[in-house]
């Protein structure tokens, strides 16, 4: 004879209008084993808690069912309330009985009936809950950061000053990612290089940061507190001992000019031997295995140009690539976004003419450090253009392309606006085709008024197609504002193209164990109050990864992500727990099917014994050995047969 | 390069508009540019409800260039001048300016003036105002006479024939 407790929430009229708590707590009165049936407006509150903890001890309670909104809301607050009300926590079962129950049905009279069902199975699986205890893990108290955009330097330096050891993954030769590619930042048009530049020398010079660039994740196992990261560095083909980055490889390299630059999206040229831009962090050379004519075809002239040429015998044709394990007790993810392609719309003309470009593109003309030195130069002529012409929303706000908005299109559209005025002087016609214009930060909206004044024909609009007339583009628009059809002939015309996931955002994905939300940016484990969090615990994101956003947003965001990692780094054992897989030792017959479908590695083969045994710290429940064990010897505990057999049995 | 309105073949009237603003910014310090069409100006114009006036769009033609189409359209006289747009607008673009300034232009083109208007003028030449207000009616529909809202009775040119003289001089070197 069990002495269980049933607790109904009314969660203000949320569950109360669409459920008749009063019949529901009278018909769980009188189910067996149920020894007092309350009710409370808000039973997550102090009173409510205060209401479970006062039961318990009235009528010495074994168990308690709490009928309320989901597991994922309330769990943890009443095993909780039930723990300090002297009943081991895990003895607690909860009756969803809003998300599954009241908001879902309109009929009262049947969503009482089926609540009824629900507080029976849960009273049903409660008189059958074990008390579990928790386990401790000792926690690795280092960090990895993925991705050394402005995120993952923000997020580095943040972790690196509280004291934690920091390892810093970068894929590309150089930290410093999209805001690097920048010239000037909205609303304030401060200099991108020279507000991030010193970020990236400080990530370069600390002391807690290990910072691995040209380096790739190709693996992650374990859980919170003791992650092993597999990492690959790629060979550089130079010894970054001994390179001082003078330059002279470059300057020897026989493809040099010849190699589009990934880093000037293709407006500008480098060679196979390169450096992606002058304030590099580290300031070292790479040699691009892709192109390199010694690497491609073994030969280049009588010998290669480049490692004749560096006076310090850096370059090293021999270097191969390393497999490296990084140990790490939490993660962050911040490894940004893509441009939509363009090319996509094929009635803006992306493909067809060299003048069409895109915000990026235009963003390394107006570079002082970009191929052109900064001047504005068209790219089929190599002329000033006369006339310019912005597109915004490209594939933004479409439903064939990108549902959502891109957030920062509007204001680096505008702030583009602002430096060709500068640049180009007053004469030169700019045309901005816009459908809303967002300016919603600090100091935007201001920003947004200035550009207005800065003789900018703006077009409430979208143009159905640009029209490569040779010389020249031709756009007609029908601008909303006058009801008017206009055709504007225009010497340049700027994309400004969706963000999108990184292209290789679901492999990563699937690498980290991480949820995608339906765009395929990352997704957050709630989109209010844990922002920063993942499905994975542990693991976090920041940035771009996680959705469009601009500098400020993501500076913010990876401090945040930061300071959650400091919550766990800083303590020296978590708790893990109990609700984990275990073996039924006889039952086991050892076929290790288990340790193939764990996707956690936490499944493990005792040879001697021939049974498989569970590693705590990596298991996280989730169910797979459960499922595929021919022999039911795996068990989740608490969520044994026998107890889901009750709960059917009962309302049956 | 350009920008060719499809309908009238219509150009931008680069000059006409730099002028314009060059006025409204005088009066406003601020110029046509600047309004971003929330048309807060056209719901609240008196003009509208009887004669479809739209402020904002004539704002979004005079930021386009396109003044002909404008200074040639009777609608410019059915401003009644309550100056509502100036008051309220969140950018502080004054609708009412631009009709005064695209009104003096029909004028000096030598555009038909409203007959209306022409018994305004000579009012104002005559006793300074465009209206001689003796009467009101209340929001309770009574109407009052100005002595019985303690309002002192209007004043007029002592010499009339000297307030003219004045008055056209004035006028000429506004226009």
């Amino acid at each position: 004879m069990r002495r269980i407790g049933v607790f109904v929430c009314h969660c203000g009229i949320n569950i109360a209008q669409n459920v008749d708590v009063e019949a529901l707590t009278k018909y769980a009165s009188k189910l067996d084993d149920v020894v007092v049936s309350k009710q409370y407006k808000y039973m997550c509150s102090d009173v409510g808690a205060t209401l479970i903890k006062d039961s318990i001890k009235e009528h010495q309670l074994d168990g308690v069912v709490v009928a309320c909104c989901s597991p994922r809301m309330h769990e943890h607050t009443f095993r909780e309330v039930v723990n300090d009300g002297g009943v081991n926590p895990y003895r607690l079962e909860i009756a969803n009985i809003r998300e599954q129950c009241s908001w879902v049905h309109g009929d009262r009279g049947k969503s009482t009936e089926k609540a009824k069902f629900l507080v029976r199975s849960a009273v049903a699986k409660a008189k059958l809950l074990e008390p579990l205890e928790t386990s401790t893990l000792e926690v690795n108290p280092d960090a990895l950061v993925i991705g050394g955009g402005i995120a993952g330097i923000q997020a580095s330096l943040d972790l690196a000053n509280d004291g934690f050891k920091v390892y810093l993954v970068e894929r590309e030769p150089s930290i410093g990612g999209r805001m690097s590619q920048l010239d000037k930042t909205f609303p304030t048009l401060d200099c991108s290089s020279c507000i991030l530049t010193p970020k990236m020398m400080e990530v370069g010079n600390h002391p807690n940061i290990d910072l691995l660039t040209y380096v790739e994740v190709t693996g992650v196992e374990g859980s919170i507190g003791n992650y092993t990261v597999k990492v690959r560095k790629k060979p550089r083909y130079v010894d970054v001992d001994k390179c001082t980055g003078c330059g002279d490889c470059a300057a020897a390299c026989r493809l040099k000019g010849r190699i589009s630059s990934e880093f000037d999206m293709g407006m500008g040229k480098r060679g196979a031997a390169y450096m992606p831009f002058p304030q590099a962090v580290p300031l070292k050379y790479t040699i691009d295995a892709e192109h390199c004519l010694f690497l491609t075809r073994g030969k280049c002239g009588d010998k290669p140009a480049c490692r004749e040429a560096c006076v310090q015998k850096a370059i090293d044709f021999d270097q191969k690539e390393e497999l490296v394990d990084l140990k790490v007790g939490a993660i962050v993810v911040t490894t940004g976004y893509d441009l939509l392609n363009p090319e996509d719309l094929y009635e803006y003309g992306y493909a067809v003419s060299p003048d069409v470009i895109t915000t990026l593109e235009l963003e390394r003309l107006i570079s002082s450090s970009g191929p052109t030195k900064g001047e504005i130069l068209r790219p089929s002529d190599q002329q000033k253009p006369k006339s310019v012409t912005f597109i915004l929303c490209v594939g933004s706000r479409d439903e064939t392309q990108c549902t959502w908005c891109c957030r920062i299109g509007c204001m680096s559209a505008l702030k583009h606006v602002y430096l060709l005025r500068e640049k180009l002087g007053d004469d030169v016609e700019i045309n901005l085709c816009y459908t809303d214009i967002r300016s919603y930060g600090k100091g935007y909206e201001e920003f947004y008024r200035k550009v207005r004044g800065l003789k900018t024909n703006m077009f409430r609009g979208i143009p159905s197609e640009v029209q490569n007339m040779g010389d020249h583009q031709k756009i007609d628009i029908f601008d909303t504002t006058t009801n008017k059809l206009f055709e504007i002939k225009t010497d340049m015309v700027v994309l400004v193209p969706a963000l999108v996931p990184r292209s290789d955002a679901a492999d990563f994905a699937r690498l980290l164990h991480l949820t995608q939300s339906g765009d395929g940016f990352f997704l957050e484990a709630h989109p209010k109050l844990r922002p920063m969090d993942t499905f994975v615990n542990g693991i976090f994101i920041a940035g771009c990864c996680q959705g469009p956003k601009d500098i400020q947003d993501t500076v913010s965001q990876a401090s945040g992500a930061a300071s959650r990692v400091a919550t766990i780094l800083s303590k020296k054992e978590l708790e893990i727990d109990p609700l984990i897989a275990a073996v039924d030792e006889e039952a086991c017959t050892g076929c290790g099917i288990c340790v193939d479908v764990c996707p956690y590695e936490a499944r493990v083969l005792n040879e001697k014994a021939k049974i498989a045994e569970v590693n705590e710290a990596l298991c996280t429940g989730c169910g797979a050995c459960i499922a595929a064990c021919p022999s039911n010897a795996s068990i989740h505990k608490n969520f044994t047969k026998k107890q889901f057999l009750n709960m059917v049995d009962d309302i049956l | 390069m350009s920008i060719v309105d499809l309908t009238s073949m219509g150009k931008s009237q680069t000059e006409l508009r730099k002028e314009i603003n060059g006025q409204l910014s005088k009066l406003q310090d601020e110029i046509s540019d600047y309004c971003f069409q929330c048309a807060k100006c056209t719901a609240g114009c008196e003009a509208h409800k009887l004669l479809e006036l739209e402020p904002h769009k004539m704002v979004a033609l005079l930021k386009r260039g396109l003044i002909d189409e404008m200074v040639n359209s009777d609608i410019i006289w059915t401003c009644m001048s309550c100056f509502k747009c100036r008051e309220r607008c969140p950018q502080r673009v004054a609708p009412v300016e631009i009709l005064f300034a695209l009104k003096n232009m029909a004028v000096v083109s030598g555009k038909q003036i409203p007959g209306k208007y022409t018994a305004m003028l000579q009012s104002i030449l005559s006793i300074g105002l465009i209206q001689d207000v003796q009467e009101v009616t209340t929001r309770d529909n009574k109407t009052m006479k100005r002595d019985e809202l303690g309002l002192p009775s209007l004043s007029k040119p002592c010499d009339p024939a000297k307030f003219q003289v004045g008055l056209t001089k004035i006028a000429v070197e506004k226009v």
